[in-house]
Parts: structure tokens; sequence; C-alpha cells
């Protein structure tokens, strides 16, 4: 087993992180599979507790790891896809190419972050964020459920934008000056809620398409999106070229 | 008496205290309490989280002590004014203490809408400081929130820049 090396000048953290993360891309920690608590970790590498949840909170934050309230932390990803990057524009959703959608905004407010939401931001746990939850129909269908979180810091007029007409990035970028840089995708399959259920009409438990989005300017990151299609409307498209080497 | 301050001048900024949905349940309320007041050792006084709804209107506040009384057993709980016994209230308390942890982590899942108080009475930022101090004497209130054209939540005043303000007036009278 691959050990901390406490003469390299890498911090303990990041050497974790490491160890951690080839872990998960090589499949010998199973995707969906519990990781083994803070103090096992603390015994396996003899480094305190601190150092094990900075490199834990640093997984959960580049979407390797989910925190699950009351039951530990597990793997949600394991394949890494190097080299390509994404050739059409950014939009506000995978899901949403050649579709002629209605937003209808369900809530939007102030709000601490809760569960692991200052992790996957990237902000202090005390610190605001402002919190939409928004239906997309097409028709009178409801297609999609799309959760974003902004730190609140980062755009507080976003409170009084009329974003059932107009994206969220149009407004990030056109209005606010935020340029978009990166985007980070991750597509899941999800089990709905009782509250994501009823909204979409589907029964609690139904198995949806999940797709998180962490947006990026610069290593700023702005936006946390987490959006629950149905899986019987539409397919999703992703063009994707290779970097120039 | 106010020495005609208003509610704007001894107001302060609504993001001095952690704001939560009314969907929040009350364990994610205890956690925020504990990151925003506790762990920071920032000691408000008094001690408070605002809820809002989803148009980010303010509901109500929470403080610590209906955080508590929201993890109480139920049937602790009197049913009316008149069914509390008068007499020494020691011997309940020592049950309520081997009743507690049964069942309060299901209590904890309730939502925080359900046992804050309501925000019902509010000042206008022109108020002068003697109706806030009315409202807070006269409904039990530890925080009045200021409101713009009775719509868009602005500040709020607490019982201490209330007290500040009238001390101040009696000791010059």
């Amino acid at each position: 087993m691959e050990l901390i090396n406490r003469e390299d000048h890498q911090k303990l953290y990041l050497q974790l992180y490491d160890i951690l993360k080839k872990k998960i891309e090589s499949g010998e920690w199973a995707l969906n599979s519990q990781i083994p608590t803070e103090e096992d970790l603390c015994s396996m590498f003899s480094i305190s507790r601190a150092t094990v949840r900075t490199a834990v909170l640093e997984l959960v934050r580049h979407g390797y790891l989910k925190r699950q309230q009351g039951k530990g932390t597990f793997i949600c990803k394991n394949v890494v896809s190097e080299g390509l990057s994404m050739l059409t524009s950014f939009r506000e959703s995978l899901f949403e190419e050649g579709l002629n959608f209605s937003t209808s905004l369900l809530a939007r407010t102030v709000m601490m972050p809760v569960d692991d939401l200052d992790a996957r931001l990237d902000i202090p746990p005390d610190k605001h964020i402002i919190y939409i939850k928004r239906l997309r129909l097409t028709g009178s269908e409801p297609v999609l459920l799309q959760e974003s979180y902004v730190p609140y810091h980062i755009c507080p007029l976003l409170l009084e934008d009329d974003i059932e007409n107009i994206s969220l990035l149009e407004l990030f970028e056109k209005k606010y000056g935020i340029r978009i840089t990166r985007v980070r995708n991750h597509i899941d399959i999800a089990y709905l809620s009782a509250d994501e259920g009823r909204i979409l009409r589907l029964p609690e438990n139904s198995a949806a398409i999940l797709l998180t989005q962490y947006f990026y300017s610069g290593e700023t990151l702005f936006m946390y999106t987490r959006s629950v299609k149905r899986p019987d409307r539409f397919q999703i498209s992703i063009e994707l070229e290779r970097k120039a080497n | 008496m106010s020495n005609g301050k208003t509610a704007k001048d001894v107001m302060i900024g609504i993001f001095e205290y952690p704001h939560v949905p009314y969907w929040f349940s009350i364990g994610q309320a205890i956690r925020i309490v504990k990151v925003s007041f506790i762990s920071a050792k920032k000691y408000p006084d008094p001690m408070a989280i605002l809820v809002f709804d989803e148009k980010y209107n303010l509901m109500g506040t929470l403080s610590l002590k209906d955080i508590l009384k929201g993890l109480e057993p139920r049937f602790m709980k009197p049913t009316t004014k008149a069914q509390v016994p008068e007499e020494d209230e020691s011997g309940l308390a020592l049950i309520w203490d081997t009743l507690f942890t049964k069942g309060t982590k299901e209590l904890a899942e309730k939502p925080v809408s359900e046992i804050m108080t309501p925000a019902k009475k509010f000042v206008e930022p022109g108020d002068p400081i003697t109706k806030a101090a009315y409202l807070m004497l006269h409904n039990d209130l530890v925080l009045v929130p200021v409101l713009e054209d009775k719509k868009k939540f602005v500040g709020l005043v607490r019982m201490i820049e209330v007290f500040d303000s009238i001390s101040d007036a009696v000791l010059k009278e």
C-alpha cells in the first residue's frame, strides 16, 4: 500500500488526496462502495484527523466522493477522461440542446450551506449561498428539475434577476462579466425523492438521470448545479474534441 | 423618549444572522448554529436564525429556545395553560432528562417552519424605535424585522439597540 512520505515537500493532505484518488480511479475502491472512516484512515496512514478530513473534502469537491449525512462517504466516480474537452459552447445544461423549454421558478432564496455544499462550492461553512430551484417544462410536461447553488458574495444581485426568462449563464457572462472558463460535468443515475417525484410526476424512488455541474471562472468555482431529468424524454448529446498538444 | 431615532438608525444588517429556508430540518438548523455561532465563537444576542420562504420573504425567526422546544418529547408538552401544574416542576425536569434522547433524532427531522416564531410583527425603516420596543415587549420578540414598503426585508432591530437608545433618552431627561 502506498504510504505518506513525510520527507516529501508536498503537503500531507495532498499526498493523501493523490493516494485515495488513485484507489478510486484504478477501481481498487469500487463505485458506490463506502470508504473507510476518518478514524480508520488516520490509523492506516498515521496522520491526523484534520489532514484526512481536508483530503476527503477535496475529493468530494472534485466529484470523486459523496458524503451522506449519517451514513458515510461513498465513491461516486472512477472514470476519468483526460485530453478531451467540450467542443460546443457552454450551455445552461447538457440536456437543453435544440429543445424549447419553458422555465418555472420554484424557489429562490438565501441559505447556509448544509450537508457537503460548503465542500462542493469550496466556501467556508458559515458563508451564505443563493439557492435557485427551477423546473423545465416542454408544454405542460415537467422534464428537468434543476437546483443551482451560487456563493452569495459572488453575485448578490442574482436575487433580483429575471431567471425565468434569462439563463443563469447568460446573466453571469453578459450582465456580471463572469466569464465561464471551465465546466465539470458528472452524469449518474439518481432515485427520486418524494418531493422530486411529485414535481416530475413520477413515483418516489423512480430512476432518473442526474447531472451535476461545477462552473468555473479561472480558478473560482462560482456555481454548482444539480439537475434531475426524467429518463423517458430526451437524449443527451455531448461533443468532445481532443486538446491540441 | 427615543430621541427621534428611527428603526433605520439602529437596525443591523440582515446578514448578521444565518438564513435558512423553511424546509430545512431542525437537525440542519442545529448544525448551522454549531458552525455559525459555537465553532466560530460568535455569540450575538439574541442568538437566532432567520427563516425564509421560497421567494426569499422572511417567515420567522428561530432561537435556541425554539430549537430545544422542538426537540422536547411530545407528551411532555402541556396541552393548555390550565393544565400546567403550579407546583415545583423539578421532578418533571428529571423525567424530561431521561426521555430527551428517545425519539429526539426523529423530532430533529421536522422542518424548522413547525417550530419557528412567525414574523408577524415588523416596523418600517422610518418608524420610531419605540414602536419596535412596544412590539418586542408585548409580543415576546427577540428581533423585529424592518420591512420597506411592507415587503422588502432590509434590516433587524434588536433589544440591545432599542434599550441603548431609550436608556440614553432616560438618562438625558
